[in-house]
């Protein structure tokens, strides 16, 4: 059994949880404290059992005034899945132009969420670090 | 197969490119050896880039003659090469009772040296000169000034160059042999071989090294580093004149002091350490507190955030710390190594004398080989003493637009324009680094620190030159940059 | 072309800088109802800063949406060219004088423009190895966090493979989870304070996550390597944070990142002589944000360093708007002046002085983190205003609204915290 202490992000408060886990391979969370509501309850639960998270990274584009595009996650993924949503996202390549909100990798490493370009990228004479 | 000149200089600091340029003015093939990928980054660009009046040396000795001659050569030649130069004159303060002999002393000694305009002056006239100065009485030498030692080195290697003299970067003499009929062949890390009649030795804190590899013991460098502060250039104009205390007997160098640069900051150093390695260029915790220490007693107006940079040069030193003091220059022609003329311990006032050491030379290497002038010699290389900047509102107006990139501004604390960046990268030495643009352009040398140049420079040498990351070194091959690109140029490939 | 003398034009509002502040600032002042409004830019693209934060969190108060920062700039500049507002970009401001004329410079152009009012909004530049006097040699590989940032993100530029990072604010944090991401090794992050100065999240999520470990109450003490960075050395700090000498030891590494403080950008200030605050660094301004200068506004991180983005905004609206009124109506809103002074547990507060005429928001900074204190304005000894917070924290701003009811008949007011 360990303990964690968190600073809950759910609200400004940032109220300090402290969490009691059984098994640190695959946590399980047996007591909860330090909330000053519900939401922190759970927030505290899951990023204990399963952090969520939301990533950026870049992706290249030819024949745009900028070389690289940078992408986000809409919706956050397990903390276990970065690696493998970062190595789909080294794999990619776009044309130039490239919208704000357009979807570069659906579904990365079965998650469920979208990678979205997240910068406007008009298609221009050939930048050299493209 | 080896490159033959009639006179290879090794060393490519102030002193070496002062002897390439005056050689330059004689029909001699010369080329200057310099281990660095640019000119003038040993001691050279780091100093106080003070023009010497005279009187701190002891009449007769080369000091005494070389920095006198030299000091005034500098208008000429400055014109000529196109380098800003101050004449802001000196004060040699007062302090105490023992000072007030000093300062007699070193008028006499100025006036037996030739110094011009030396006279001692009372509080009044200090006042005047610098309002607030510390002291009750000082020793006033007007030829005493400021230039940007590395803007003279880059001005005597481009002129030279211009003039048929080849500079020969990124070469590092590992080897000096004598050679049978006349003359050495000198060999380099890189395998290249180089031959020539007569080899000046002017490679400063490595001058007894190459002294030893020609067979040449008895010199020996022992290096002895100045660390100093550059402050922001908010305070420009707080310093009107050089002033320094009086000096105190035996000490290694002048003291700590504060020097207006020709640009617009202040230098508060050097400190004095001995050394073993002559390449250590750190900035040390202690020196650094003891210079804030000293720099605020001195100008009380320095704030902790007018503190931007730090850096230090080392002195070749001819004598340990134990006997300390300032050994007179060795200038000589080696009676035993015939066509070996060796320059030793060009420390202070190296900078003021190099323009003399460099006739001085010329006469050694004449007795060797013929120097017949050579008519097309033109003394004055192309440009202008200011950065941009500088220029009044209206003909800067002018030159933009007729050239846009000269209102395109790339650094902006220094306010340096696309033109001048250009310029520096396009320079006629072939320098590629970013300190070879530093010290052309002066970007990055504000209080940003190339914050906000750097990555525009890099998208210029990328888009506008094809440069790729793993080029961008910053003073040479070990010093890259960066380790190459996030994502593959052009996309990833399917 | 001939010039005798320079072309000054003349623009009602001129804004320098075209980041969240200049942009927001601009807008206002257009929906205020000025037509004439000018926004110069230094680099080639609007958006400033936000162009390279790649990173979501923005915006989560203002559009709440967690945006990234070229999105949340995405939606002002999509508004900035829909009333038609005119910038000029890869135009530098080389000075800025007290009767409002910029000199200004671009390609193919020099000229001056005389402005009805400035806004200044040239937000800040980050504290360099320089500035804090690091020990060692200068090789390269030391780089500040927001200078590698704009490598990475803008120019497709890696600038190391194992890297240490001093300073644990939230650019420190972000970029030391970027390079992570990106393949390189973060050996650790330094931090000279008993205390980080990032938000807890981006501990977690920046730090902990990678298990990149972080180490408060020390420092960099050398930095070591002749041609490109070998490693560092690093020592405890006591209480004076100066290093203990026995605690050093040496961390191999090829890179270093800066996250030492940013530093508003007010040279231009200066020039046009506007007083400024030793504190925030920015210039002293009331509740329209006027400073001392006739005209001259100021807002955003240039004014004071700010942590959300969304407040900068807010701000720079506020900003905008009285810019537009000041030209409109040929002076300033209110000259009345009722000094706001940081008292016990406050760093600074801002506006430095408010009219009492209308309502406002007081920004301001704790000097140490505290739990469940209250912010309290007073004037002598009647209370304005009190505010509970939870969570109080130096690196986090804090919001206090004042009410123009409650500032009637103050002659000055003190900020506390109790």
């Amino acid at each position: 059994m360990s303990t964690r202490e968190l600073t809950c992000v759910v609200c400004p408060g940032g109220c300090t949880i402290v969490v009691d886990v059984d098994n640190d391979e695959t946590p399980v969370v047996t007591r909860i404290q330090g909330n000053n509501c519900p939401r922190g309850e759970a927030w505290a639960r899951q990023e204990v059992e399963n952090p969520m998270r939301t990533i950026a990274s870049s992706v290249p584009v030819r024949g745009g005034d900028f070389p690289l595009v940078s992408v986000r996650t809409l919706r956050p993924i397990p903390l276990t899945k970065i690696r493998e949503v970062m190595e789909e996202i080294r794999t990619l390549s776009l044309e130039a132009p490239v919208e704000i909100g357009s979807v570069v990798l659906a579904s990365p490493a079965g998650c469920d969420t979208e990678v979205v370009a997240t910068r406007r990228v008009k298609a221009a004479a050939p930048c050299a670090g493209a | 197969m080896s490159q033959d000149y009639d006179v290879l200089v090794v060393g490519g600091g102030v002193v070496g490119c002062a002897i390439a340029r005056e050689l330059s003015r004689f029909k001699v093939s010369a080329a200057v050896l310099e281990k660095e990928m640019d000119v003038g980054l040993g001691t050279s660009c780091r100093n106080s880039g003070v023009l010497h009046a005279g009187f701190n040396y002891a009449p007769g000795s080369l000091r005494a003659i070389l920095d006198v001659k030299g000091n005034s050569m500098m208008d000429d030649l400055c014109r000529d090469l196109k380098v800003k130069i101050k004449r802001i004159g000196k004060l040699t303060v007062a302090l105490d009772e023992e000072d007030e002999g000093t300062l007699q002393r070193l008028l006499e000694q100025g006036r037996a040296n030739g110094v011009p305009g030396l006279e001692i002056i009372g509080k009044e006239r200090m006042q005047a000169i610098q309002p607030g100065v510390e002291g009750f009485m000082a020793l006033y030498s007007p030829t005493s000034s400021i230039i940007s030692p590395y803007a003279l080195t880059i001005g005597l290697a481009e002129n030279a160059l211009a003039n048929g003299v080849n500079f020969h970067l990124g070469q590092q003499v590992v080897s000096v042999t004598p050679l049978a009929g006349k003359g050495w062949e000198v060999g380099t890390k890189s395998g290249e071989r180089f031959t020539c009649a007569v080899l000046v030795n002017a490679s400063g804190l490595f001058a007894a090294d190459v002294c030893r590899m020609a067979g040449i013991t008895e010199y020996s460098i022992y290096p002895c580093r100045g660390e100093y502060y550059v402050l922001d250039k908010r305070l420009d104009g707080t310093l009107r004149a050089l002033i320094y205390p009086a000096p105190k007997k035996n000490a290694p160098g002048l003291g700590i002091h504060l020097t207006p640069t020709v640009d617009g900051n202040i230098l508060i150093g050097p400190s004095a350490e001995y050394l073993n390695d002559p390449e250590d260029h750190s900035c040390t915790y202690d020196v650094m507190a003891e210079l804030r220490r000293e720099g605020k007693e001195l100008l009380g107006e320095i704030r902790m955030t007018d503190y931007i940079r730090n850096f230090a040069g080392i002195r070749p030193k001819q004598t340990p710390p134990e006997v300390g003091g300032n050994k007179d220059f060795v200038i000589e022609d080696r009676k035993d190594a015939k066509g070996f003329v060796n320059l030793v311990g060009i420390e202070s006032p190296g900078l003021t004398s190099a323009p003399a050491i460099a006739e001085m030379v010329r006469g050694m290497v004449e007795k060797h080989i013929p120097l017949l002038p050579d008519p097309a010699f033109n003394p004055v290389r192309p440009g202008s003493p200011f950065f941009f900047s500088e220029l009044p509102a209206d003909e800067r107006a002018a030159m933009i637009a007729e050239n846009p990139n000269y209102g395109e501004i790339i650094c902006r604390c220094e306010k340096i324009t696309k033109q001048e960046i250009l310029d520096a990268i396009n320079n006629p030495l072939g320098a590629r680094t970013l300190v070879s643009i530093k010290y052309r352009a002066r970007a990055s040398m504000g209080r940003c620190q190339g914050g906000f140049c750097v990555p525009r420079i890099t998208r210029i040498l990328r888009d506008e030159f094809g440069w790729n990351p793993e080029d961008f070194l910053k003073r040479g091959g070990s010093s890259p940059m960066f380790v190459g690109n996030v994502r593959p140029k052009g996309g990833v490939s399917r | 072309m001939n010039v005798k003398t320079l072309e000054t034009t003349k623009r009602d509002v001129v804004v320098i800088g075209g980041g969240p502040a200049g942009l927001a600032a601009a807008i206002a002042a257009k929906e205020a109802g000025c037509g004439d409004v000018l926004l110069i830019e230094r680099d080639r693209i609007l958006g400033g800063i936000l162009n390279q934060c790649i990173h979501d969190g923005f915006g989560l108060h203002t559009f709440k949406e967690a945006l990234s920062g070229p999105e949340y700039a995405a939606r002002y500049i999509d508004r900035f060219h829909e009333l038609g507002i005119e910038a000029m970009e890869e135009t530098i401001v080389l000075s800025l004088t007290s009767d409002r004329v910029v000199e200004v410079s671009t390609r193919g152009t020099l000229r001056r423009i005389r402005a009805g009012a400035v806004i200044l909004a040239m937000g800040c530049r980050e504290r360099t190895r320089g500035a804090i006097s690091i020990p060692g040699n200068r090789p390269s590989g030391v780089y500040t966090a927001g200078a590698a940032q704009n490598f990475m993100n803008l120019e497709n530029i890696m600038v190391g493979r194992k890297v240490c990072i001093l300073g644990s604010g939230d650019i420190g944090l972000i970029m030391a989870r970027r390079m992570t991401l990106e393949g390189a090794s973060v050996e650790a992050v330094f931090e000279i304070l008993p205390y980080s100065s990032g938000l807890p999240r981006n501990i977690q999520q920046c730090l902990n996550d990678y298990d990149i470990p972080l180490f408060l109450n020390t420092t960099v003490t050398e930095i070591v390597g002749k041609g490109r960075l070998e490693g560092i050395r690093v020592a405890s700090v006591g209480e004076d944070r100066a290093p203990i000498p026995d605690t050093e030891r040496f961390i191999a590494c090829d890179t270093l990142l800066l996250s030492v403080g940013l530093i508003p950008e007010n040279e231009l200030s200066r020039d046009a002589g506007v007083a400024m605050d030793p504190v925030t660094g920015g210039a002293v301004v009331n509740d329209s944000f006027m400073t001392s200068v006739d005209g001259i506004f100021a807002c955003g991180n240039v004014l004071h360093v700010h942590d959300l983005v969304d407040w900068v905004s807010v701000e720079a609206a506020e900003a905008g708007k009285f810019a537009a009124g000041y030209v409109r109506s040929g002076r300033e809103a209110s000259s009345c002046r009722i000094p706001v002074r940081p008292g016990s547990g406050v760093r600074y507060t801002l506006p430095q002085s408010v009219s009492g005429e209308r309502d406002c928001i007081l920004s301001l900074r704790v000097a140490a983190p505290w739990r469940n204190r209250c912010i309290v304005v007073k004037s002598g000894e009647r209370e304005v205003a009190r505010k509970k917070e939870m969570r109080l924290h130096p690196a986090e701003m804090i919001r206090i609204p004042l009410k123009k009811e409650a500032l009637s008949g103050c002659s000055s007011l003190e900020v506390t915290v109790e």
